[in-house]
């Protein structure tokens, strides 16, 4: 069946490229100059014993063909290594930062959604107008500001009235709820409005063109013929149709924030996987750098997916 | 109708994020009593709990605080009894006897003896080639450590050393009913325990909660056989921004900086802090590649070269304009900060461009086409590799290299991470082949010992950053550190250094001063050469209170 | 950055032929581009011409460090004394190189990969597709990071990672456009009387396409350019060069927010975003010009009338 044909087949290109990204991930990291134990052995009360106790326990010394192969048999265990800068497994470390950086990029991508559907639809159905103008000016601007530059003056704006920087308040040990998801209210807000901002000004153009050329399909021009509000034709036929390409386009843009956090999480001290990715090149710390790109490929990869069989669901005329 | 719904949206969004992030989220450790919780920014911060692993400045100030340490560094910078209340040495200095503190408890009730000074010495010595060779240059030239009771440690060296008192400043006991089961492997064990949070040490400190890159809690030690600390808890809280630091600071959310950003003095000072400056133990340097067996660009070897590029270094531009007055010039491998091991003969060598052009020109190094000067047929034209993390650097360099196109040298930047530049500059196999020049920074211990070490032919691969290797001067080294009388000592480490100054694998550039701010609501919080929270003594949090 | 249409404006009169008519044309009716169009050139005029309109040296201390703007310094000084005005001029230069350079490389590559599949289509495209889509996969900004970091942050390099990670969206488009430019009439007949593919491509197929190209350039330019902000934000920038990006990424190791100098932060980024905006308004004028569908619009519900888009430019937007 045509249907499950294509299933199956975005589904084996997502695995294999899956595979490709661990293999190429691989050999950049062990090509590059430089390793984690030139930068571990540079200690105070150093020796020349540990520059090699340490190759030796982190398997430096073997050829990287061994290597490689060592590296995809843990995989298949989910081991994803033990971090050279604190000895602890990847896994462990990248999930704490996840868990970190997840909830920051959620508020930040709902409010980029919501408010950029609200202006895209607005600014599609007000279209010649005043309003339009003015909606797509301000989408366009904050479209435009670099993502740093843009939490940077957040910062300035808020300096006493918002925290600018960190997760929550360490020093309130044990704090009531109320007052605990108050302080974690006021940590995460910043760093979400700054996301929230660059992505929105993206998702109303997004909707905004789509709305249109849905407004321009033959379908409104029969609607419209027939009799039907304007209103109940942008709700219940342009939008609905234009959700596909607006939904395509925001599971395809998912796939990257994680990424694009890197920037806003240097700039407020957020813990996350971004400030993670950062830190781990700096100290060439490799299994944690082939661990967080195997994690942000693979979130590319799966939300690709995901766009792929949404516009298979909601288009049944599709064809490869 | 659809939009209302997706205005909901967020609302549910937002309350569910925050009620998965508040149970998932939560404290640790009591209430804070009384004495107030003291909470100190920092940039850098703690990078592991483990001895045998951290190499981060703060985690070593934190073991200050948790682990019990023979002696510690009072503010005059002598050595002060601390765990150790007496010693001596016997048979020609290769005997020292320690005297250490009775009724010693560690913070889970067990006893705390010298047993375990003892123990962890040997178990340094028994895996130095593995998991603890962190430690191996502390213990160097130690036979072996033995506790004939609980309050006597007895150290035998295999040659007397004179630098005794300055490695077991740096060494911090482990309780060995914690620390003998993870020994694993050949000592490898050692490097993998994660040490978490509470720490059991004995100090006047517990660690009680630890997050990496974020958040470091202490509360005093109720087992601590010395002065309590006045305040009820302090934190060590770490930021990637300096500017969010400075803002946490103004705005009330921390009550102390460890390293104040040299451009946000002024602005603190006027808002009502306490900015304290004090003569530091970090330098930044010009390094030449000083490598005798050195293929490429020659004419870095020769003395005369490299004084010229002396006399064309402005240091008073680079303490004004880098560290806006926070530094001094500086002009040996060991600061004037550490008192009598520096050499007070040492004169800071004058800006003089004229003169640097006239050495240059003696030595017939011609200025050719776009007035770079020629030497040996190449032109005088070299990368300089500098890291990324020595934040002084970069304006330091424009500096330079404006002075240095005065005097008929081009020097270009080449910015790389710490690692790869370290990699770079030794080059395959140690070989300190591939740089001509660089720069980069130093933090000098109070003991000479370690600044000189990294000079030596023995750190090629280690710690040199030079590719300086000379008998001679390797002759001397081992001789200071086996000279027990430190006046016989402090002669030596003298004439290395003069020596030194003239063989200038080093420019010396600035001694910046340690800056620090405070709260007007605290007393008590001092700052050091090392910064207020540091690892030569504990008198800073053990002593700060709310007025 | 994401591959959607940014406008959907007035298309230019049916029949038009040359490229460059039409890119005028396009602009002529919308004045939010052209305004772009003008701020683009006349900052590329200014880059050029930095040596020798540059108020100050480079690299001389001219005052105090953060110095606030005054007369003679209109937009202060930074952290070593220079003159904001100067290292904004001289940034500039390096930030509209390395889009410029950047943008090159990626319509070399892209231009190469989606004429090539959609001219051969069959295996060769589907091939060059998987590739196109393994590339589309990978995490740019962390592999931009490791890249900078691994081999040194020089302009070069900087120049070639960049390159290489926005040719996908080129490609894509190109393809698209080339296969359906492939089936025309013409194509066929010249194939039929024997003409060589070489021929055929640059003489038929690559003057078709060629607006959609300078339409996808100009938009890559401004990923291009903000993608050299973040690295330099990160320190991984060009020492050697000062680009805008190094302009804030400096205030931002300073401390100048806490230290109150707002003219060594805001200048830079706000001269960036507007870098970026006209980029995309130029480029997305002349991509939504070229989408046939976007022509007319059933609706509006300003009259409730039926009413074509055509003849609508000056008001819109």
């Amino acid at each position: 069946m045509r249907g499950t044909d294509y299933v199956l087949k975005r589904v084996g290109f997502a695995i294999v490229t899956v595979f490709v990204a661990v293999t190429i991930n691989f050999v950049l990291f062990r090509l590059a100059p430089g390793t984690a134990v030139s930068n571990l052995s540079r200690v105070p009360h150093a020796t020349q014993q540990l520059r090699h106790a340490l190759e030796v326990q982190f398997g430096l010394d073997k050829s990287k063909w061994q290597q490689y192969v060592i590296y995809l048999k843990q995989l298949a265990h989910g081991n994803l290594g033990i971090s050279y800068e604190n000895e602890q497994p990847v896994s462990t470390n990248l999930r704490i930062a996840l868990i970190n950086t997840l909830p920051m990029v959620t508020l930040g991508t709902v409010f980029a959604i919501v408010f950029g559907t609200f202006t895209g639809v607005i600014a599609a159905w007000r279209r010649g107008t005043k309003t339009e103008g003015l909606t797509v000016s301000s989408a366009l601007g904050f479209y435009a500001m670099p993502t740093q530059w843009l939490g940077l003056m957040l910062i300035i704006i808020f300096a006493g009235v918002l925290p600018t920087g960190g997760m929550t308040n360490e020093f309130l040990l044990n704090p009531p709820f109320w007052t605990h998801v108050k302080d974690l209210a006021s940590h995460i807000l910043l760093p979400a409005l700054t996301l929230g901002l660059v992505l929105y000004g993206e998702y109303t153009l997004i909707v905004r063109s789509a709305m249109l050329e849905t407004l321009g399909e033959d379908y409104i021009l029969t609607a419209r013929a027939k009799g039907l509000k304007p209103r109940t034709i942008v709700r219940k036929h342009a939008l609905r149709n234009a959700m596909l390409p607006i939904t395509t386009l925001i599971a395809l843009s998912l796939g990257y924030i994680v990424a694009g956090a890197i920037l806003i999480e240097t700039v407020f001290s957020w813990p996350g996987i971004g400030r993670a990715v950062y830190e781990a090149v700096l100290q060439r710390d490799y299994p944690m750098l082939e661990g967080a790109f195997l994690v942000l490929t693979f979130s590319v990869i799966f939300f690709n997916l995901v766009a792929d069989l949404l516009y298979f669901k909601l288009d049944p005329r599709i064809t490869e | 109708m659809r939009k209302r719904r997706l205005a909901a949206l967020p609302l549910v969004g937002a309350a569910l994020v925050l009620g998965i992030f508040a149970a998932t989220a939560t404290g640790s450790g009591k209430k804070a009593t009384s004495g107030g919780v003291f909470r100190l920014g920092t940039a850098s911060g703690i990078d592991s709990l483990n001895p045998y692993v951290a190499f981060n400045q703060d985690a070593y100030s934190t073991f200050e605080y948790i682990y019990p340490v023979l002696v510690q560094l009072n503010s005059h910078l002598h050595y002060a009894p601390f765990f150790a209340r007496s010693w001596k040495s016997s048979n020609g200095g290769k005997t020292w006897t320690f005297k250490t503190q009775p009724h010693a408890k560690w913070s889970d009730g067990k006893p705390l003896t010298a047993a375990d000074a003892a123990w962890t010495i040997n178990t340094d010595i028994k895996y130095q080639k593995g998991g603890a060779a962190n430690e191996a240059g502390l213990i160097a030239h130690i036979k072996n450590a033995t506790a004939p009771n609980a309050t006597t440690l007895v150290v035998h060296y295999k040659q007397a050393a004179g630098n005794v008192l300055g490695q077991f400043q740096q060494f911090f006991i482990l309780p060995k009913h914690i620390w003998a089961q993870h020994i694993g492997n050949k000592g490898t064990g050692l490097k993998t325990f994660a040490n978490p949070a509470p720490v059991v040490g004995s100090g006047p400190f517990n660690l009680v909660k630890y997050t990496k890159n974020q958040i470091t809690i202490f509360q005093p030690n109720p087992t601590y056989w010395g002065p309590k600390p006045k305040v009820a808890e302090f934190g060590l809280q770490q930021y990637t921004s300096d500017d969010a630091m400075v803002e946490a600071l103004k705005t009330g959310r921390l009550d102390a900086i460890e390293a104040v950003p040299a451009t946000t003095m002024k602005t603190l000072r006027s808002a009502g802090f306490v900015v304290s400056k004090v003569p530091g133990l970090d330098q930044t340097d010009f390094i030449i590649n000083s490598n005798p067996k050195k293929k490429h660009h020659r004419e870095l070897l020769n003395l005369k070269v490299k004084e010229a590029f002396d006399h064309a270094i402005d240091r008073k531009k680079i303490v004004s304009v880098t560290f806006l007055g926070a530094a001094r010039p500086a002009n040996s491998i060991i600061p004037a900060t550490t008192g009598s091991w520096h050499n007070p003969h040492i004169k800071t060598v004058s800006f003089n461009l004229k003169l640097a052009n006239h050495i240059l020109d003696k030595l017939g190094y011609k200025k050719g086409p776009g007035g770079i000067r020629v030497a040996h047929g190449q032109k005088m034209s070299y990368n300089v590799i500098t890291p990324t993390d020595v934040q002084s650097i970069p304006r330091t360099f424009q500096i330079l290299q404006t002075d240095f196109a005065k005097i008929g040298v081009q020097l270009k930047q080449q910015a790389l991470d710490s690692t790869t530049a370290f990699t770079k500059m030794s080059g395959p196999n140690n070989t300190y082949q591939g740089f001509d020049l660089a720069m980069w920074d130093w933090t000098a211990l109070i003991d000479p010992d370690f600044m000189l070490s990294v000079v030596t032919c023995a750190q090629y691969g280690g710690w040199s950053d030079t590719g300086f290797c000379n008998k001679h001067y390797d002759k001397m080294y081992s001789q200071q550190q086996l000279t027990p009388n430190q006046t016989k000592r402090r002669q030596i480490v003298w004439k290395m250094q003069s020596y030194l100054y003239k063989q200038r694998p080093y420019l010396w550039l600035a001694n910046d001063d340690s800056v620090s701010a405070v709260s007007k609501k605290w007393a008590g919080f001092k700052n050091t050469p090392q910064g207020p929270f540091n690892e030569l003594n504990i008198s800073t949090l053990t002593q700060v209170h709310q007025k | 950055m994401s591959e959607a249409s940014l406008f959907v404006e007035a298309p230019p009169e049916a029949g038009t032929k040359s490229s460059r008519g039409f890119l005028l044309r396009t602009l002529r009716h919308q004045p939010a581009a052209m305004a772009g169009a003008l701020f683009l050139v006349s900052m590329t005029v200014t880059a050029i011409l930095a040596p020798w309109i540059a108020p100050y040296p480079l690299h001389e201390q001219v005052g105090p460090v953060f110095g606030p703007p005054s007369w003679q310094h209109l937009l202060g000084l930074d952290d070593g004394g220079i003159d904001m005005v100067t290292l904004l001029i001289w940034g500039l230069r390096t930030s509209l190189v390395v889009g410029f350079a950047a943008t090159f490389v990626s319509m070399v590559i892209g231009g190469t990969v989606g004429v090539v599949a959609g001219y051969f289509g069959g295996g060769i495209d589907t091939v060059l597709m998987r590739i196109t889509d393994y590339f589309l996969v990978i995490p740019d900004v962390p592999l931009m990071i490791v890249v900078a970091a691994i081999w040194g942050p020089s302009l070069f390099h900087i120049i070639i990672v960049i390159g290489i990670l926005l040719w996908t969206s080129t490609a894509r488009v190109l393809r698209a456009q080339v296969k359906s430019v492939r089936e025309r009439v013409y194509v066929k007949r010249a194939r039929a009387l024997g003409a060589g593919h070489t021929r055929i491509v640059v003489r038929h197929v690559l003057p078709q396409v060629a607006p959609l190209l300078i339409a996808s350039t100009v938009l890559t330019i401004a990923v291009a350019i903000f993608d050299e902000t973040a690295l330099s934000f990160l320190g991984l920038g060009d020492p050697s060069n000062i680009s805008l990006g190094r302009i804030i990424e400096n205030a931002f190791e300073r401390a100048a927010i806490s230290t109150g100098a707002w003219w060594a932060i805001v200048p830079p980024g706000v001269l960036v975003a507007m870098l970026i905006l006209a980029c995309s308004l130029v480029g997305g004028s002349l991509e939504d010009a070229l989408n046939p569908r976007l022509r007319v619009a059933h609706l509006s519900a300003r009259t409730f009338r039926l009413r074509p888009l055509v003849g609508r430019g000056e008001d819109a937007l």
